[in-house]
């Protein structure tokens, strides 16, 4: 189901939405959020800080931020039109980061959560099938670090051999694929895992340059 | 578990190199690519792969519930350039121990092969539910692959002095290492 919302908090703005009904609730999931948005929203208290996990992203500034940067995109799951229950963000790679040596090629599906509260209904799978809807993606390569130190094992129950698997389940049906690099903080943990969705139209010289800047080979094609 | 398969990786000095398990077909590449395996090494296997028949047989007979063996291969002409396996016995008591046992072409050394093929087969063996790797290597012959395996964090377990002969008839340590993949993997 999908539409256009502009009820309640998110009068500012409208914008494309799904709705999502599940046992918790209905759940609004809105793709690319304008910048104005986030000041009128809250964040469901299972995203926050807990022992051993602490979600990504804490402020609701953050989310300004990265939406109002270029091509920066926050897709998120919202319960009552303004508590936040879940989110993707994505970004260009920083000019730091490796990925960013083949320019606009690598998009980083930067940070992808849901709420303790509100898991198991779907809305992972939800925010990623609706950013990657966008064709902007055809000529890209995205991808995405499973950093474990960012899991959350506590509150799945899962160890790390079942929590990789899950990342990597949710990422596959979305088209990703699992990749080799040596990037340094992908291989500084053996459970650490690199997917990345090859773009329809991103061509065979583009493909290798990638590989080769898994492995640390940059070029200026 | 082996749907994820084939896997690009990239040598030290950037050949394209697939990694793939090994199927029936492969008979003849394993056959060449053990002929190349200085024969001191070959020495130590415990089947004689130098035999076509008994190269045969075991290839014929791969059982994947009780062996996943994998190998890395060049892009461009399919040839084998190293190999690993990784046992599991059928028993429940054992089931959770993964033996396993990596070679590399000696052309293809210091190229990091054996490091990705022992972190692939780490990753292989945690999506099958192992909980310790083992690998056992000769003291003295296999010096580099000890090297490899400590620095994907295989811990010496034991050490069997004087349990193997080489084939000049001297006996050699064997160096039995363990890596536990833990509940929480890298909690450390």
């Amino acid at each position: 189901m999908s539409g256009e919302l502009g009820q309640g908090a998110m009068t500012a703005t409208t914008l494309k939405a799904d709705i999502l009904d599940t046992p918790n609730g209905t759940i609004t999931i809105c793709h690319k959020c304008a910048p104005c948005l986030f000041s009128t929203l809250q964040l469901d208290p299972g995203l926050g800080n807990f022992s051993h996990y602490s979600s990504i992203i804490l402020k609701l500034e953050v989310f300004e931020k990265i939406a109002s940067a270029r091509e920066g995109r926050v897709a998120l799951a919202l319960v009552e039109n303004n508590t936040v229950v879940g989110y993707l963000a994505c970004w260009y790679p920083d000019r730091g980061e490796r990925w960013s040596k083949l320019g606009e090629l690598m998009y980083e599906m930067g940070a992808v959560e849901v709420s303790r509260n509100f898991r198991h209904v779907g809305i992972a799978r939800r925010l990623i099938s609706c950013i990657l809807a966008d064709d902007f993606f055809e000529d890209r390569i995205a991808y995405m670090n499973g950093f474990s130190w960012h899991w959350d094992l506590d509150g799945s129950g899962l160890n790390m051999a079942e929590y990789r698997k899950m990342v990597m389940s949710l990422l596959k049906v979305h088209g990703f694929q699992e990749f080799y690099t040596n990037e340094p903080n992908v291989a500084l943990r053996q459970e650490n895992v690199f997917m990345a969705r090859i773009g329809s139209r991103v061509s065979a010289a583009q493909q290798q340059r990638f590989r080769n800047l898994r492995f640390g080979i940059a070029d200026h094609g | 578990m082996l749907e994820d398969y084939p896997k690009e990786i990239m040598s030290k000095d950037g050949t394209p190199i697939i990694l793939r398990p090994l199927s029936r077909e492969d008979e003849q590449r394993l056959s060449e690519f053990l002929a190349r395996i200085p024969e001191d090494e070959r020495w130590f296997l415990r089947d004689n792969v130098a035999d076509p028949a008994v190269m045969h047989e075991w290839i014929q007979r791969v059982d994947y519930d009780r062996i996943l063996p994998l190998v890395a291969v060049t892009q461009d002409d399919n040839t084998i350039i190293a190999n690993v396996r990784l046992y599991r016995r059928a028993s429940e008591c054992l089931r959770h121990i993964g033996h396993i046992r990596v070679m590399v072409d000696p052309a293809y050394r210091d190229q990091r092969l054996g490091t990705w093929l022992l972190l692939d087969t780490i990753r292989l063996a945690m999506s099958v539910g192992i909980e310790k790797l083992v690998a056992e290597f000769v003291s003295g012959v296999e010096d580099a692959a000890v090297n490899a395996a400590h620095k994907l964090d295989f811990f010496e377990q034991a050490v069997l002095k004087d349990y193997v002969k080489d084939r000049e008839g001297r006996y050699r340590d064997l160096v039995i290492m363990v890596k536990t993949l833990h509940r929480y993997w890298s909690d450390f």
